[in-house]
């Protein structure tokens, strides 16, 4: 078995649809932050008439990622031999993966369930690889950075997100689900900060490129601003979760800073409107 | 309530444990070492197949028995330093190049429509041998002065006896013709050929049968 798998090459059964990265950003509902995090492009509310197939869009898309999520992290496990050079990892950072794999993999249980629960189809909505893209940098610290603190974080803020749309709507299992997942989203970001801390505590150009590709991952996948701390982010930016997962104040207020950003881009982009 | 002044036997009626066994610390220590490598090698062997299945209950199965081999050679990484080896890395290895030839053959299927051969290899092939040298190290070493290594045992015997029930149902469910069947027991069969090179996961003696040097039994 080969050492980095590529993400065209991602094992599916014949019910998945793939949509690549391009089609994805290129696609005018992600610019105006009206896919699947949100049809609406403002907050998932249970009284708005599109909600309901918001929500299973946006379960969807919280699926396909646990799926990758999976994958990325049982990759990690295999792609990097045991040591201290710049391409190798810590035995317990592999036991660290080894337990997300478990619990990504419930996580994909739970989603298929919940997908089941809410009306929808698996394959219904089409799948982009953007997360397990982020899983393929070579350099272990920057995959880490990239997926456990940037994408992962973004996971604690989808997740945040529908377990209060789980609460507004009256739906005790969407709620209690969410709030399972969260948990685990929370331990894996804490793990992604921990890790890069230690592997880069001697080493501070490391760790800078390490933050910069967690930004350039962050940016990228803003979602068009979708996710922030202004009263119509469709997705919160949930800071009291990140911070217990050690993201720092300067940190998230950072990424509260390039998702208004990206909003303001967005909105410019379309013309200022949703 | 008996007399608490009233002097009792150290071990109960009930209490059979023995002193004698078949390791001592040396021996335990190397097995453990080799259960670790081969333990190693399962986790990340399954973590990395996961994306290369496209079965989707079999993707989230790997992922959930990926971590339970990663505990394993955590209990046995955490054992070494307890067993006189505080440089673990030097005890964690195969016990022969036949291992390594084995576990490389067991890690070599790769496209996504050999998910028959990742399976045997694993269900039908190492995890029995695994369960075999976890049993006869059980069944052998000291019940009181190995009593830390018999713990270990046991849970790991309980997860290996249920991912072994696991792989076995999800294989059985994969083989839908005469053909499937065939590969399954060919792939089977090459890899049983390597590790009867191997001796077993800790070499010859795993299962007390072989070539081994018999080890030392401490007399009762």
């Amino acid at each position: 078995m080969k050492k980095i798998f590529p993400a065209d090459q991602l094992a599916r059964d014949e019910r998945f649809v793939r949509l690549d990265t391009a089609e994805r950003f290129n696609d005018p509902r992600t610019i105006r932050g009206s896919g699947s995090a949100g049809r609406m492009g403002r907050q998932l509310s249970p009284e708005s008439p599109g909600a309901p197939d918001a929500a299973r869009s946006l379960m969807h898309g919280i699926f396909v990622g646990e799926i990758q999520a999976l994958e990325g992290a049982g990759r990690t496990c295999w792609d990097f031999d045991i040591g201290k050079g710049s391409d190798e990892v810590p035995f317990e950072l592999k036991l660290d993966m080894a337990r997300q794999c478990w619990d990504e993999a419930r996580h994909c249980e739970i989603s298929v369930k919940l997908s089941d629960w809410m009306g929808t189809e698996l394959g219904e909505f089409a799948e982009s690889v953007f997360l397990y893209e982020a899983a393929c940098n070579p350099d272990p610290v920057l995959r880490l950075t990239g997926v456990n603190r940037a994408l992962e974080g973004l996971a604690i803020d989808v997740f945040n997100t529908m377990r209060e749309f789980g609460t507004k709507a009256g739906d005790p299992v969407l709620e209690f689900c969410e709030d399972w997942m969260l948990a685990d989203e929370v331990t894996h970001v804490k793990m992604g900060s921990d890790w890069l801390r230690r592997l880069t505590a001697n080493d501070p150009g490391r760790r800078e490129r390490a933050l910069e590709f967690q930004r350039v991952v962050d940016k990228l996948f803003s979602l068009g601003g979708a996710r922030g701390e202004d009263e119509e982010s469709p997705i919160k930016l949930a800071r009291r979760f990140r911070e217990l997962a050690g993201f720092t104040t300067e940190e998230v207020d950072e990424i509260s800073d390039l998702s208004r950003d990206a909003r303001a881009e967005a909105m410019a982009r379309t013309g200022g409107g949703d | 309530m008996a007399d608490p002044k009233k002097a009792r036997a150290a071990f109960a009626p009930w209490d059979r444990r023995e002193l004698p066994g078949a390791f001592n610390v040396e021996e335990t220590a190397r097995r453990v070492g080799n259960y670790k490598w081969v333990e190693m090698r399962l986790f990340e062997a399954l973590g990395g197949w996961v994306a290369t299945v496209p079965e989707l209950d079999v993707k989230m199965r790997l992922g959930t028995h990926c971590y339970k081999h990663a505990w394993h050679a955590d209990l046995w990484n955490k054992r070494l330093p307890e067993l006189r080896e505080m440089n673990t890395d030097r005890l964690t290895e195969p016990p022969n190049e036949h291992m390594v030839a084995f576990m490389d053959a067991v890690t070599e299927p790769e496209g996504p429509d050999q998910t028959i051969e990742k399976l045997v290899g694993v269900y039908r092939v190492l995890i029995p041998h695994k369960i075999a040298a976890y049993t006869y190290h059980l069944n052998n070493t000291s019940t009181i002065t190995d009593a830390p290594t018999i713990r270990s045992l046991k849970l790991i015997l309980n997860d290996e006896f249920e991912d072994w029930r696991d792989g076995e149902m999800i294989i059985q469910s994969l083989l839908e013709t005469d053909e499937e069947v065939e590969r399954a027991a060919a792939h089977a069969a090459k890899l049983e050929k390597l590790m009867l090179k191997a001796g077993g996961v800790a070499g010859p003696g795993s299962i007390g049968m072989g070539t081994a040097a018999k080890p030392e039994e401490v007399p009762a």
